[in-house]
């Protein structure tokens, strides 16, 4: 294969081929002399000194410099000592042939020079178009790559080809962290040593393993792969020579290919994916909606006719009577349906919780209002203190919160108790009791209340289960907490709390 | 209210259009019903009713845009139904007034009353008088039991505001905008803690508010 003698050329001779050319080199000039042996009389012995010159030329075109210029001198000698008369002296008689001796000496010198030069500057300009063609093959087949797989597997089949060692990818699992069980394409089990100084690879972005300053102690060198947005994970090579010089910045720009590569595999992948759930959440967001809407529809449709009923003044005793029992159980209806929609919403974890400001007397009021039938047989006790800050909440999540709250304690307390509602702002959160006189809970149950579907065994009340459920998924969807006790004295207390500031608000005081 | 009324429902549930007509004409009202938006736009033109309660969830079109159009030329109330939780809804509604499914028939006549008159005459006159409240506007003088009230010019105009609008739902953008300025539309905080001041003082009790009603999500109503 034409890389391979590409990484010959590249790489330096052994010490003994060093020395067999220098050898050869006086071996070729010794035999080049045998041979004009015969013309060694006064005649022709300017001849010998042109076959002499065109052997070391000759030998320049393969041989390194030291070799050539070996070959230069020692040919000059052996031209002056065995063919210059008077002959087997260094001894020269005429100033003509001292001249030609001189002569002989640079010409030879400057051929081997030159030709050496000349040759070197082709091998450099052959070993950069190799790379600019190695680079060029690499994009190619990176750019028909499609996926991180694919990606990889072009990379490894390329690096052996080019470089003759093994890579190995370990890459990130999207979220920006390394697994020992990372996806690399060739499958390699690196030990957990190995795999510790890729994290650190890594995390630093910086090279670390064989023939680096950091675990250099390790078979493998890891370098960091590294893309503008994303960084797709670490590579890690096995090789028997460091990277000098140029050898180094072509790597470099190879591994910078192979990065982008991966990064535009993440990139492809991560858009996928953001796709798929856009599509995902359309999905649902469609069929919830086509849902709630076909649930509320006809509850709605009950509790408006039979209040516009219950207003009618043609109604007799009886008539009323039924009337309310059927706006209670709508209301009721109403009630479960909402939950249920709300604890759909809660699983799919599609709650969008939208914070403003708000006075939670405003929230209170609203919710007393709309349990203000159930509230009527309680002695409802809300407790604000006068300086309460505005809190950041979402208020159809808390009036759920509080609703469901309330109405389990109007479930379960005795007629005419009381049932507290304190609040107040501590330690920029908001905090929120509800305390009543039922009768708490069991300490099998107290562990459950928050479950989906736990009811308090042998209530006396109805409903599925869900409330409480939903009031901690709404509370925690606030990032909030909410813990659940029994009174020393008897009953339950529910306590919420939910991170909230209190609100910048600038010159309120001096406007006048 | 000598003529009768025409009320235009557009709502693609037959059961609930049949439901609001049932109420409604047994209180007097006339009714034309659309159950799409692009009638809806229709009847509205051609029937000029003095009110339209409109569903924002309908078949062939956003309700938000039916809306839009409708407002390029209807100057008449609108009353916006939506379901519960879907808050977006409610933003859209600005200038309307607004109801959630499901609703009392009672607090639906109210806000129906309370729209068609606020549409005939718009509480403009100088002095007005809520129960033992009375409002100057030319003085910029309120009153309580006689007594004269202490109001930052703000929070007199935010009482203003909601007063001349007795009745009609008034949404957070619009309350800050015209009080506040454009650059306050987002600002709730100070609208709250300024609802909350001046209930404190026009209200009989601060905490169960009769005057500021807080609607809640959408804005502020004065109560009747």
């Amino acid at each position: 294969m034409k890389n391979n003698k590409d990484v010959k050329l590249i790489s330096i001779p052994s010490f003994a081929s060093r020395i067999n050319n220098y050898v050869l080199s006086i071996i070729i000039i010794g035999v080049t002399a045998l041979i004009c042996a015969p013309l060694s009389n006064a005649q022709s012995y300017h001849v010998v000194s042109f076959i002499l010159l065109f052997v070391v030329s000759f030998m320049a075109t393969f041989m390194r410099m030291g070799p050539v210029l070996l070959a230069s001198t020692v040919s000059a000698l052996v031209w002056n000592y065995f063919f210059i008369p008077p002959h087997y002296t260094f001894h020269i008689d005429k100033a003509e042939d001292i001249l030609m001796f001189g002569m002989f000496f640079i010409i030879a010198m400057l051929n081997g020079v030159l030709t050496t030069r000349i040759r070197r500057q082709e091998r450099l300009a052959r070993e950069r178009e190799e790379r600019t063609n190695a680079l060029f093959q690499l994009t190619k087949e990176l750019s028909k790559a499609s996926g991180i797989e694919d990606v990889q597997a072009v990379a490894i089949e390329d690096i052996k080809n080019h470089f003759s060692f093994d890579a190995f990818f370990i890459l990130q699992d999207g979220n920006n962290m390394l697994h020992s069980s990372g996806k690399s394409q060739n499958e390699k089990k690196f030990t957990q040593n190995e795999y510790d100084i890729a994290g650190w690879v890594f995390k630093h972005s910086q090279n670390a393993g064989k023939y680096t300053n950091i675990h250099s102690s390790v078979d493998y060198t890891f370098y960091p792969l590294r893309g503008a947005r994303i960084n797709p994970g670490v590579l890690a090579i096995k090789t028997d020579e460091q990277f000098q010089g140029d050898k180094q910045l072509f790597w470099n720009t190879y591994l910078t290919q192979i990065s982008n590569a991966l990064e535009r595999g993440f990139l492809g992948e991560l858009a996928q994916k953001a796709r798929f759930l856009d599509e995902s959440d359309k999905l649902y967001k469609t069929l919830f909606n086509s849902v709630s809407h076909e649930l509320r529809i006809p509850v709605a449709t009950i509790l408006g006719s039979v209040d516009t009923l219950l207003t009618s003044p043609h109604a007799g005793n009886v008539q009323t009577a039924l009337y309310n029992e059927i706006f209670t159980a709508s209301l009721r209806l109403n009630r479960l349906i909402e939950n249920l929609l709300n604890m759909s919403r809660l699983e799919s974890g599609r709650i969008s919780v939208r914070l403003d400001w708000y006075d939670v007397n405003d929230l209170v009021n609203k919710v007393t209002e709309d349990l203000k039938d159930e509230i009527k047989p309680f002695n409802l006790l809300v407790s604000f203190p006068e300086d309460m800050p505005l809190v950041k909440i979402d208020f159809g999540l808390m009036e759920q919160v509080l609703y469901n709250l309330l109405f389990n304690s109007c479930e379960h307390a005795p007629v005419s108790s009381n049932i507290r509602l304190n609040g107040y702002h501590e330690n920029d959160e908001l905090v929120l009791q509800i305390l009543d006189r039922g009768p708490g809970f069991s300490k099998e149950a107290i562990k459950n209340v928050f479950k989906k579907f736990f009811r308090v065994e042998g209530s006396k009340t109805g409903g599925l289960g869900l409330g409480l459920f939903i009031v901690k998924g709404f509370v925690e969807a606030h990032k909030g907490l909410i813990t659940v006790e029994n009174r020393e004295d008897g009953g339950a207390k529910f306590t919420i709390r939910i991170p909230s500031l209190s609100p910048e608000i600038k010159n309120l005081q001096n406007e006048y | 209210m000598d003529e009768i009324e025409t009320i235009l429902i557009i709502d693609d549930e037959l059961q609930i259009r049949r439901l609001l007509e049932i109420t409604l004409s047994a209180n007097g009202y006339k009714i034309i019903h659309a159950e799409n938006g692009k009638n809806g736009l229709l009847y509205a033109a051609t029937h000029h009713p003095s009110l339209i309660i409109l569903d924002l969830g309908l078949p062939d079109m956003n309700g938000q845009d039916v809306l839009k159009k409708l407002r390029e030329w209807f100057n008449k109330p609108v009353i916006v139904l939506s379901v519960r939780s879907s808050e977006e809804d409610i933003i859209a509604a600005l200038d309307n007034d607004y109801l959630t499914k499901p609703f009392r028939s009672g607090e639906l006549l109210a806000r129906i009353r309370a729209a068609i008159r606020s549409g005939d005459k718009k509480n403009d006159a100088p002095v007005l008088e809520f129960g033992t409240l009375s409002i100057d506007m030319i003085n910029h003088i309120a009153r309580k039991n006689n007594e004269i009230l202490k109001l930052t010019s703000t929070e007199f105009s935010l009482l203003c505001l909601l007063a001349k609008n007795q009745g009609r739902v008034l949404t957070h953008k619009y309350i800050l905008k015209e009080v506040w300025g454009y650059g306050y539309i987002e600002q709730t905080q100070y609208l709250r803690v300024f609802v909350a001041q001046l209930r404190k003082k026009i209200e009989d009790n601060p905490s169960k508010p009769a005057l500021l009603i807080t609607e809640s999500g959408i804005g502020y109503r004065f109560g009747e």
